[in-house]
C-alpha cells in the first residue's frame, strides 16, 4: 500500500507547471480518492 | 489562489477531515508554490479570500518531490510530466513547499 492509498486528493496544477489532469493520471493508480482538481493559469 | 478554488479547498478539508486530505501542487515557478502552500496550510497570505486568517495545516506536497513521485505510475510520468520535469527547477519547487508544510502542517505523510 503507498502513502496515498486512502487519502483524497486535492490537485492544484498550473498550466505553464503542470496540469491537474497529468497529476490525475499519474496518480489515478495509487489508491487515494481525487475530490478537487484544478488548473489555474497566470496570463 | 482562485477565490473559488480556495472555498472549494476548505469544503474538501471539512468534509474529509483535514487529516485525511493532501494537496498536490504543480506550480512552475517556487515563489508561486510557497504561495498556495502557504494558503493550504497557513491561510491566505494576501487575505483576498475565504482562507485568510484560516489556518486549514494541510499536507502540501509539490508533485516533484520525491516521496510524490515515487507513488506516481512510472509509465504515465514519462509520459505526462517528464518534459516539465526536464525545464523547471524541481529542487527549488519541492524545497519551497516543504519549508512551508515544515512551518504549518499539522500532519504529513
Amino acid at each position: 500500500m503507498g502513502k496515498l492509498s486512502g487519502k483524497k486528493l486535492i490537485f492544484l496544477g498550473e498550466r505553464d507547471g503542470v496540469p491537474s489532469p497529468a497529476m490525475e493520471a499519474c496518480f489515478a493508480g495509487s489508491g487515494a480518492e481525487v475530490v478537487f482538481s484544478a488548473t489555474e493559469c497566470f496570463v | 489562489m482562485d477565490l473559488q478554488n480556495q472555498q472549494r479547498v476548505i469544503d474538501a478539508a471539512e468534509k474529509y477531515g483535514a487529516e485525511n486530505v493532501v494537496v498536490l501542487l504543480g506550480s512552475s515557478d517556487a515563489e508561486g508554490a510557497g504561495v498556495y502552500a502557504e494558503t493550504v496550510t497557513a491561510g491566505d497570505p494576501s487575505f483576498a479570500g475565504p482562507l485568510a486568517g484560516v489556518s486549514l495545516g494541510l499536507p502540501v506536497y509539490h508533485v516533484f518531490d520525491e516521496a510524490i513521485k515515487s507513488e506516481a505510475d512510472p509509465r504515465v510520468w514519462e509520459e505526462q510530466i517528464s518534459m516539465m520535469e526536464m525545464v523547471l527547477d524541481t529542487a527549488k519547487l519541492a524545497a519551497s513547499v516543504a519549508n512551508m508544510r515544515d512551518q504549518h502542517s499539522k500532519s504529513k505523510l
